[in-house]
């Protein structure tokens, strides 16, 4: 539990951080994006006190940072930054044990080395290759690996990540993030990281902080900020289309139709081809009166029925495909091409009906990214 | 080149007791800097305000000409391995504290964020990441230092401190080449073998990683074999510092310095033999000392208990009187005067006049028809004199005979030591002072010019002694008087010859003299 109180910071009578006020739950991801400047950094140094706030408090556990000795606090935090936070003069394997070794007094040496050896294994940086060799032998992106390693070396309840990845090139700058989410899964430590790239803060957070001249101007879920960015700054980071970077935060519920057409298992064909007519549809959802869904009731089954009495619910087909409201917009194109639907109700947990999909839908959905001058947000 | 070869053989084991020395005194001067200069340099890397001070302060040393250092430092630390070592000190901290400065400040800002944000302690940035980093770079330095450090200590024979610089001094005095290069080629091999040694160093703690080239096994093959070049130079280094180390050497009870020429020496061995044997007290000869000041500083110091001055000297130079030729009334006057103002006690004479003349090739005596001084008037302001910066600016010298003869010179040349004897040979001038006992004149058989006016005062060799140790030794005065008996200034000059032309070690002279003249002050020969 990481919090920050009030949490102001003034550099040469400039104000770099204003009044900043937030809490990390343990086990979060949480990413500090901004542009250079915007005070990211600046506010991730506070918590191992390389910054020292102008005023206001930062507590981890509860307890005020600035009460507490510098050494221990730090030697408990993970803190890593680009590559060249290795020593370049020790090997893999002093620069990633130094901590570890100095907080264990010199002992349990072995304890020491087959917990490298774990997690080196995890990031793919094979032990018996690397522990000897020296940072300079290794391209950037092994480099980084050792970082991350030397990060989670004691078992810190918080590290803290300041750029690591941004000097890599793309590729293995995928990789390493795809390690570290695998590390973070496994371990559930409390990461502070801080990025420049809206990418990469959405695909590795938990919460973002989006933060502009020193302060925060959104803290929230990826999807949230993409979706609904709180003001024009936010919109112009995340930029048109970013969405489209990470398909599976589209939602069934954010692209339905809501309140589709509903008729109830009573009714007979007459009243229901009328509806049917007057709303220009050629599905209805049958639902009872707690609106949960009991079939659906195409226009095509109605079509040479003599007795125009017959109920709804005689007529409707019970074997319908439905789907979650919190399924992604990749699930529903995966339906539709699977079953060759023309609608697919959006059914909640208790089987009532929230929406309705059909292939126009998503055909407007999808060619929204290419469309530049429709920025709203998706429906 | 068969000179250079003969001399060496001759003088073998003083070559390496000099040279062991030498490195004693280089070893002892350059730990000292480390000593000094890496901590300084990493003071100022953490105090930024005081680094600009503190390397313009070493700058601004390093300017001061290092004999002008020497000679200000005397009056502080006195004579022997003191100043010269100090001086040594002074001249090889800058470029260490200037490198170890340079290191720690050019490491990589991010590495040291990295270290402080793990959780290192400022003692451990330093002592784990910081230096280590930096060692190249400070190693390099203090391989600069010790490289110049060879060198440099060659003055330590200026000021008494010996090594090396004994011979190259002794040599350039004598005019003999052999002992020149004895002096100055083991100091070369020194320098060159300290350069290696030091490189070895700089590739044992440059970290592997930070060493040039890709090939690890090739970095950690030359790491080993650097590494056994160490090792086999520092206990070569240790065992020979050890010999010099443990060098027995008697307690002395008095001490006599000596000015660097040959005649003092010998007399300052005379004397010391003479005591010794008579007193059986050890006695210790430092030789060597520079010229008067140097001596005479020294004596007023404690550093040495007696010397042999030159009346002259005295009168003039010590006591500021202004120049007279009465022999009698310099004596008493000198006497006085020392015991007054410095509480220094004058000895009976040793009947030996070492005053200076003009002296010429008898080519130039010839061709210009000189015998006397007067015979300048001639030629006045066409001969060029070369002389030693004493007589160029002592009024009791040149500047005494212009006066009283009325000459003028067409050039005044300053060049100290035997060196002016080459000059003129070398046409480069028609006249040089010599000194009346100078063996050199015999060795280049000069013409002296006749001091027909009186200009230069007289200058009798006399023993001066501090009074505590003629209160506890007063056999020293009857001792002075018995080698006055057998002195004389024509004998004085065939000794001088011997040792300057026949290169046969003053105290040796001594010694024959003692035998052959006084056999009762003479050492036992042990054979």
């Amino acid at each position: 539990m990481i919090e920050f109180q009030d949490v102001s910071k003034v550099f040469q009578g400039k104000t770099v951080i204003d009044h900043l006020s937030f809490s990390i739950d343990d086990g979060e991801f949480i990413v500090l994006l901004g542009e250079s400047g915007c005070g990211k950094t600046t506010t991730l140094k506070m918590i191992n006190k390389l910054v020292l706030p102008s005023s206001g408090h930062i507590r981890v556990n509860g307890e005020d940072i600035s009460k507490l000795d510098t050494i221990p606090l730090r030697r408990r935090m993970g803190y890593v930054i680009q590559q060249t936070g290795l020593f370049p003069h020790l090997t893999i394997r002093d620069n990633i044990e130094i901590i570890a070794r100095m907080n264990s007094g010199g002992k349990e040496t072995d304890e020491i080395e087959s917990h490298a050896r774990e997690l080196m294994e995890m990031v793919n940086l094979p032990p018996d290759e690397y522990l000897d060799a020296y940072p300079s032998e290794m391209s950037g992106g092994q480099q980084q690996r050792a970082g991350v390693v030397r990060a989670f070396m004691t078992d810190p309840e918080i590290i803290l990540m300041d750029e690591p990845f941004s000097a890599l090139d793309p590729l293995t700058r995928a990789q390493l993030q795809n390690s570290l989410l695998e590390m973070q899964a496994a371990l559930k430590r409390t990461i502070v990281f801080v990025t420049h790239d809206m990418d990469e803060a959405v695909k590795l957070a938990d919460r973002i902080c989006m933060m502009e001249n020193g302060s925060i101007t959104q803290f929230d879920t990826p999807e949230t900020i993409m979706k609904h960015p709180a003001n024009d700054f936010v919109r112009d980071f995340v930029g048109p289309g970013r969405i489209w970077t990470s398909p599976e935060l589209i939602k069934t519920k954010d692209i339905m139709i809501h309140e589709p057409v509903c008729c109830r298992p009573w009714m007979p064909v007459f009243k229901c081809i009328e509806i049917m007519s007057q709303r220009k549809v050629d599905t209805l959802m049958v639902t009872d009166q707690a609106k949960r869904l009991l079939g659906v009731l195409y226009a095509e089954s109605l079509i040479g029925i003599r007795d125009i009495r017959r109920a709804a619910g005689e007529l409707m087909d019970t074997g319908f495909t439905a789907v979650n409201p919190e399924s992604s917009i990749v699930d529903l194109l995966t339906l539709f091409n699977e079953k060759k639907l023309s609608t697919l109700p959006v059914v909640n947990g208790n089987g009532m009906i929230e929406g309705l999909i059909t292939r126009s839908t998503l055909v407007n959905t999808l060619s929204r990214q290419f469309i530049s001058d429709e920025e709203e947000e998706p429906a | 080149m068969t000179e250079f070869l003969d001399y060496i053989v001759a003088a073998r084991s003083e070559i390496l007791a000099l040279f062991l020395e030498h490195i004693r005194l280089t070893g002892l001067a350059l730990a000292a800097a480390i000593l000094i200069g890496v901590p300084l340099g990493i003071l100022i890397s953490y105090l930024k305000p005081a680094s600009k001070p503190v390397l313009a302060f070493a700058n601004l040393v390093q300017a001061i000409p290092s004999m002008a250092l020497l000679g200000l430092t005397i009056p502080v630390l006195g004579i022997g391995m003191k100043p010269a070592v100090f001086l040594v000190v002074i001249y090889s901290l800058l470029p260490i504290i200037k490198n170890t400065y340079a290191g720690l400040m050019n490491i990589n800002a991010q590495t040291l964020e990295a270290a402080e944000g793990i959780g290192l302690t400022k003692w451990q940035i330093l002592f784990k990441i910081r230096i280590p980093l930096a060692m190249p770079v400070i190693m390099t330095g203090v391989r600069i230092s010790a490289v110049s450090a060879v060198g440099l200590m060659t003055l330590a024979a200026f000021v008494g401190g010996g090594g090396l610089g004994f011979l190259v001094f002794s040599g350039i005095r004598t005019v003999n080449n052999a002992k020149i290069l004895a002096g100055a080629i083991p100091a070369c091999i020194l320098a060159l073998l300290v350069d290696r040694v030091f490189s070895a160093v700089e590739t044992l703690v440059t970290p592997i990683s930070l060493m040039a080239g890709a090939n690890k096994e090739k970095k950690i093959y030359q790491k080993k074999k650097e590494r056994i070049l160490a090792a086999c130079t520092a206990v070569l280094l240790l065992a020979l510092y050890g010999i010099s180390a443990f060098h027995p050497k008697e307690k002395t009870a008095i001490r006599i310095g000596t000015m660097d020429f040959s005649e003092n020496e010998t007399l300052a061995y005379m004397l010391s033999e003479a005591i010794e044997t008579t007193l059986g007290v050890p006695v210790e000869t430092i030789p060597d000392l520079g010229g008067s000041s140097i001596c005479f500083t020294s004596i007023q110091s404690g550093d040495i208990d007696g010397y042999v001055e030159y009346t002259g000297t005295i009168y003039v130079s010590i006591l500021g009187n202004e120049a007279i030729s009465d022999t009698e009334a310099v004596y008493q006057i000198s006497k006085e005067g020392m015991k007054e103002k410095y509480s220094l006690e004058l000895l009976s004479s040793l009947n030996v006049n070492n005053t200076f003349t003009l002296s010429t090739t008898k080519e130039i005596a010839d061709r210009y028809g000189l015998s006397s001084i007067s015979d300048l008037k001639k030629q006045n302001g066409r001969l060029r004199v070369v002389s030693t910066l004493t007589f160029l600016n002592r009024s009791d010298c040149l500047v005494r005979v212009k006066d009283l003869y009325g000459l003028t010179f067409a050039d005044e040349i300053g060049v100290d030591g035997s060196p002016r004897y080459t000059a003129l040979l070398n046409g480069e001038g028609e006249l040089i002072d010599a000194y009346s006992t100078d063996g050199l004149l015999k060795k280049f058989d000069l013409t002296v010019l006749e001091d027909d006016l009186g200009a230069f005062p007289p200058y009798y060799a006399v023993p001066v002694f501090r009074p505590e140790i003629l209160e506890e030794y007063p056999e020293i005065a009857e001792i002075t008087n018995r080698l006055a008996g057998q002195l004389s200034t024509e004998l004085m000059a065939e000794l001088n010859y011997l040792v300057d032309e026949e290169d046969i070690p003053a105290s040796q002279v001594a010694h024959d003299f003692l035998k052959e003249h006084l056999p009762e002050f003479a050492r036992r020969d042990s054979m």
